[in-house]
């Protein structure tokens, strides 16, 4: 009874914590969106920086400029780390561990650090063009898009499944196509949904390496509209936020097929 | 510790394949890691490369011949001052965000409702990820002097500016950081909380456990670890955090990663450049430090979490 009555008061204080921090968490957004819809004084307040933010003629050419370098990123991580890490798990489980450690070094490595040798060392056709920052990100998101592939495809035992499918007589199209493909997807999702949350939001290497994207831009815009930018920095993150929640959204209604299977 | 033995033995067994294959007949050892080659060609292109090319123009002076000359400069001013500063900042954005984190994932942990868990989970995959300008931004607006963050607590009683506060300070910037750093925290650390198995905390409690004899004998203990190896991961990302440092300060701090920023944006003299290398590789082997026990310490745990 006592120790019941000691979790319960335990729980109260975390309960107030949790309060106490969520407010701390909530303050600075509140404060920028309360003003990011200023207009002119403290009192007055209209959506014009937000109207601003669409005026800008440079909005709608680097959003879609980062958006290109995001949908390149996530098709080469889709040809290069699927494959991979299928195969890793149907024949080439011994190797696992060494493409563990392989793919967990960008972690390591600081994103000054990366981008300064990326600009020293790539040639320079490759650094002419904007995609040179999809295949960066590719590197910077491969920690998570190895581990979230991994995990994915650990569960299901992917070399069981692929086992059964071509001793029953399946084709190899008919095993890609009707077990891998169906089996893997949610993993496949996850770690394509990190890929665009990196290149959405990285600032470092496209600064570093001269590129003008939505984040970069974003911080130039700045300079001549404070309000614009916290409009834009308001706005962006909760754009973040949709995409997120839509995200884990459809993680739930996976899982709880998958329970119900 | 078991399944680290049978990976050691597995690649033991793989090494000694190779080798017979390549007495055997020569093609097959190649043709059976065919499948690795584009990821590691890959990896080795956009990572090792880059890499690789730092660490060799370090030792490089402007005739391009060998000198230990840029490293030397790292130790003097005012680079030394930018490790030092830097390393603080890690340092304590990651002690000011490990503890609020910590407790906040103790707090869900305890709490228990599912649908809360997944609610704090989203909202720090988001914030852990908003990071850089966007944040920078948020906090000017808020925090600024007419921001709202500032009137409420002017309207507490508490004048931030009338006390020499400025966002644009080396505390200003612990203060935005933990704003990402409090994520991380929560999201590194959840993992090693749920691995408390309930049972472990009903067996202390029926063998007669206070609450916080479980917690100092039982749960501390358990999550060392994890809470010194997500430290070590908070501290190198405010240690190389960029983004959010320049938009932040207009050149009042000097961190390396804006040293490295400024010397790359190419205002500079060549000599100047393989300077840039030096500091980059001083940034690597400061996260090394940090990275290679978090990596080993996660290893460890990861075997009793699963």
């Amino acid at each position: 009874m006592a120790a019941l009555k000691k979790r319960s008061i335990t729980q109260s204080i975390s309960g107030l914590l949790l309060l106490l921090i969520g407010v701390l968490i909530a303050l600075p957004l509140v404060g920028a969106a309360e003003f990011s819809l200023r207009d002119g004084g403290r009192d007055k307040h209209s959506f014009k920086s937000y109207a601003w933010i669409f005026q800008q003629a440079d909005f709608i050419t680097n959003a879609v400029t980062t958006i290109e370098i995001a949908v390149v990123a996530v098709l080469v991580t889709f040809i290069l780390m699927v494959p991979t890490v299928a195969w890793l798990h149907i024949y080439g489980k011994r190797y696992i561990k060494f493409v563990e450690v392989l793919t967990v070094l960008p972690l390591i490595i600081p994103v000054v650090a990366l981008a300064t040798g990326a600009a020293l060392a790539l040639p320079a056709w490759l650094q002419s063009t904007k995609y040179v920052l999809s295949m960066m990100y590719v590197v910077l998101a491969m920690p998570f898009t190895f581990r979230a592939l991994d995990i994915g495809m650990r569960g299901v035992q992917l070399e069981i499944l692929v086992a059964a499918g071509r001793n029953l007589g399946a084709p190899w199209r008919a095993v890609i196509l009707k077990v891998i493909t169906p089996v893997i997807l949610p993993s496949i999702f996850a770690a394509l949904f990190l890929t665009v949350a990196l290149s959405l939001g990285e600032f470092t290497l496209a600064q570093l390496l001269h590129w003008t994207t939505f984040p970069t831009w974003v911080a130039v815009a700045a300079q001549g509209n404070i309000l614009g930018a916290t409009a834009l920095s308001v706005g962006s993150l909760l754009t973040a936020w949709v995409l997120l929640f839509s995200f884990t959204f459809f993680d739930r209604k996976k899982t709880n097929h998958q329970e119900e299977e | 510790m078991a399944k680290d033995l049978i990976l050691a033995q597995s690649l033991l067994e793989a090494e000694g394949t190779g080798a017979r294959n390549r007495t055997g007949f020569s093609g097959l050892g190649i043709k059976k890691v065919l499948p690795l080659f584009p990821l590691t060609i890959f990896i080795s292109v956009f990572f090792f490369w880059p890499i690789g090319a730092v660490f060799i123009n370090a030792f490089k002076n402007n005739d391009g011949s060998f000198t230990w000359a840029n490293y030397q400069l790292l130790f003097h001013e005012p680079y030394n001052k930018a490790f030092y500063n830097s390393v603080k900042l890690g340092l304590i954005s990651a002690l000011t965000g490990a503890i609020p984190g910590a407790l906040v994932a103790i707090a869900i942990a305890q709490n228990g409702s599912v649908r809360l868990r997944k609610f704090i989970a989203s909202i720090s995959g988001v914030l852990a990820n908003t990071g850089g300008v966007p944040l920078a931004f948020m906090f000017l607006a808020a925090f600024g002097p007419e921001g709202l963050a500032t009137l409420a607590f002017k309207a507490m009683g508490l004048d931030l500016y009338g006390l020499g506060f400025t966002l644009f300070s080396f505390w200003g910037l612990v203060i935005i950081y933990s704003y990402f750093q409090i994520p991380i925290m929560v999201i590194v650390f959840m993992p090693a909380l749920d691995s408390l198995r309930k049972e472990w905390r009903d067996a202390a409690y029926n063998l007669g456990a206070s609450n916080t004899q479980y917690w100092l004998r039982v749960g501390i203990p358990l999550l060392t670890p994890s809470f010194v190896a997500s430290f070590l991961l908070l501290f190198a990302s405010g240690f190389s955090a960029f983004a959010t440092a320049r938009a932040m300060t207009v050149g009042n701090i000097s961190l390396v990663p804006l040293i490295i920023g400024t010397l790359l944006d190419g205002n500079v003299t060549v000599n100047q450049f393989n300077l840039g290398y030096a500091l980059a590789m001083g940034m690597i082997v400061v996260a090394l430090l940090a990275m290679i026990p978090y990596l080993l310490i996660q290893a460890r745990t990861s075997k009793w979490q699963r």
